[in-house]
């Protein structure tokens, strides 16, 4: 089987194997394991009761479009963050508190979506990640004012004590095996990476790609991470980073299309840009403690972005063209090229192909 | 004279509690003769089948007041086997058991009811990637013996066989039904060593 053939065979168990039990646990109707209302017909559900569930049609076809993971995983947060950037070009400034809160509520809609509501107390890991991110959307909402020279401390801090929840039973055993080292590695660069990027001040006059930078950045970690998750057997953590990726994705897009018609694109709120970054950052670096089949190297590569994404600004400014419309993009492919590199890393030295064991 | 009806009545007391642990054998659970084994749901296809090869535990049986039987299980969940290498370490990951943070699966009983004399329910928190829920075994003592080969060697055996749903424990994608799940149906063969 080559790779292409496991990477279909992973989408169609994606499609296949979750739309079918997703559908049936979202809409909460009985519908039988292959989604249909027929299915319910033939396991003796009366016919009265199917018709009116086929009464309910439009938001029938609504639930099922919305338990389709390809859908809650890229489509709808990419149509999202489309939204989100039209609306902070046309309705509120990006550096509006409001839309900052807009941010957290989609962020926080994911994760619900993804992982389940919020368990208490937490024990695993994976009911941590949305304390976690709540815990960033409240450093997120704090003052503008607030986020100077300090917010690299707290960044540190906070990144530092999000490894150590989450990571604690790992440490504990006291085992030091490669993936033990490549999680305290991409705790250690993410940590760095976003010291480097909150203590980042936008420029008086700024460039034209400066407001794509920090985008670039999470976007590039949040995809790599994804792609990593998934091939590494960890679909859940790999399908709410899918989600943030699309949901930034959406942003940039028209951000870029209004860098081509000859404006200037809405930088983030610094708030935006933390509560993002964390959110990324944390879900990482619980796919590097806990993914066992999640590649080393790959998942080294895919904390490097917001460390090149400041890069960018200073010591590779100069690789930089000097046509306007081309600025944004080079500088996404520099920030992109770590994570582009821990795709195929993963991609190429997936431990059983790209398919999943079901 | 006090003193002497406290001695007497410690003395009672000691006498009382060492009569009742005299009823008490304690086995512990022969790890080479031991089948946990479960069947879920594979997507919208068949049944998997899959097995814990790691088992470790104490029984008690109390034969006088079974209700003072208790059972303490451990299942390393890195010894999970379904015929299917690829499974397996896809089943050890986050979205499942989730072994690099919980490596075990443990079971303690909380209730021991006799049905008849051969059978009963043992009720107890089954422990899964740190969330405890109760479940409740079927469980049938096939026979207890001392060895042909050995009269310093007595074994009992038995079977127990129970129901768990996925989405009672931390196990995102099996309780959604991912390729695997969620509901599972346990069916445990075990043999423990009298001590």
């Amino acid at each position: 089987m080559n790779i292409f053939d496991s990477v279909m065979d992973r989408t169609d168990a994606l499609q296949a194997g979750a739309a079918a039990s997703a559908l049936s646990v979202k809409t909460k109707f009985p519908l039988g394991q292959d989604g249909s209302l027929k299915a319910n017909q033939d396991r003796g559900m009366g016919s009265a009761t199917t018709a009116r569930l086929n009464g309910l049609g439009g938001w029938w076809r609504l639930s099922a479009v919305l338990g389709n993971p390809m859908v809650t995983t890229a489509a709808l947060p990419l149509l999202l963050g489309i939204v989100l950037a039209l609306f902070a070009r046309f309705a509120l400034p990006a550096t509006s508190p409001v839309l900052t809160l807009v941010w957290a509520a989609l962020l926080l809609f994911f994760y619900w979506d993804t992982l389940g509501p919020p368990v208490m107390p937490p024990v695993a890991a994976s009911q941590k990640l949305i304390y976690l991110a709540f815990a960033g959307i409240v450093m997120g909402l704090l003052p503008e004012r607030l986020f100077g020279r300090g917010t690299s401390s707290l960044a540190v801090i906070a990144l530092a004590a999000a490894f150590l929840w989450l990571g604690w039973r790992r440490l504990a055993s006291g085992s030091l095996d490669l993936q033990m080292i490549a999680a305290l590695a991409v705790g250690l660069l993410a940590l760095i990476g976003a010291a480097m990027l909150t203590a980042q001040q936008a420029s008086l006059s700024p460039s034209v790609e400066e407001p794509f930078l920090a985008p670039a950045a999470v976007l590039a970690l949040s995809l790599a991470s994804a792609i990593v998750s998934v091939l590494g057997a960890s679909i859940v953590t790999g399908q709410l980073l899918g989600s943030l990726a699309a949901l930034i994705g959406g942003w940039c897009l028209v951000q870029y299309v209004v860098t081509l018609r000859g404006g200037a694109a809405d930088s983030w709120r610094k708030g935006v840009e933390f509560l993002l970054l964390y959110a990324g950052a944390t879900v990482l670096i619980q796919v590097a403690l806990l993914a066992p089949n999640a590649n080393p190297a790959a998942l080294v590569l895919s904390s490097l972005p917001p460390i090149v994404a400041v890069l960018v600004r200073g010591r590779l400014l100069g690789l930089l063209p000097g046509a306007r419309p081309l600025r944004p993009l080079v500088a996404g492919i520099l920030i992109a090229a770590p994570a582009i590199l821990a795709i195929v890393t993963a991609i190429v030295w997936a431990p059983h192909g790209a398919a999943l064991g079901f | 004279m006090r003193t002497r009806k406290l001695i007497a009545a410690l003395a009672f007391a000691g006498a009382s509690m060492l009569a009742a642990a005299a009823h008490a054998d304690n086995y512990e659970i022969d790890g080479q003769h031991a089948w946990v084994t479960f069947t879920i749901k594979h997507g919208i296809y068949g049944i998997a089948h899959g097995q814990f090869d790691a088992v470790k535990g104490a029984i008690v049986i109390d034969k006088a007041d079974v209700s003072k039987s208790s059972v303490k299980a451990e299942l390393d969940v890195g010894s999970i086997h379904t015929a299917f290498d690829q499974r397996d370490s896809d089943l050890k990951g986050p979205d499942f058991f989730n072994a690099a943070e919980f490596p075990t699966i443990s079971f303690e009983s909380t209730k021991v009811e006799k049905v008849d004399d051969k059978t009963g329910k043992v009720t107890g928190n089954l422990t899964i990637s740190g969330v405890s829920k109760e479940i409740t075994l079927d469980v049938k003592l096939l026979n207890e013996a001392q060895a042909p080969w050995d009269a310093t060697l007595t074994k009992a055996a038995f079977s127990a066989t129970g129901k768990v749903s996925t989405a009672d424990f931390p196990m995102g994608k099996a309780a959604d039904g991912f390729g695997l799940g969620p509901e599972v149906e346990i069916a445990i063969d075990l043999e423990a060593v009298k001590k």
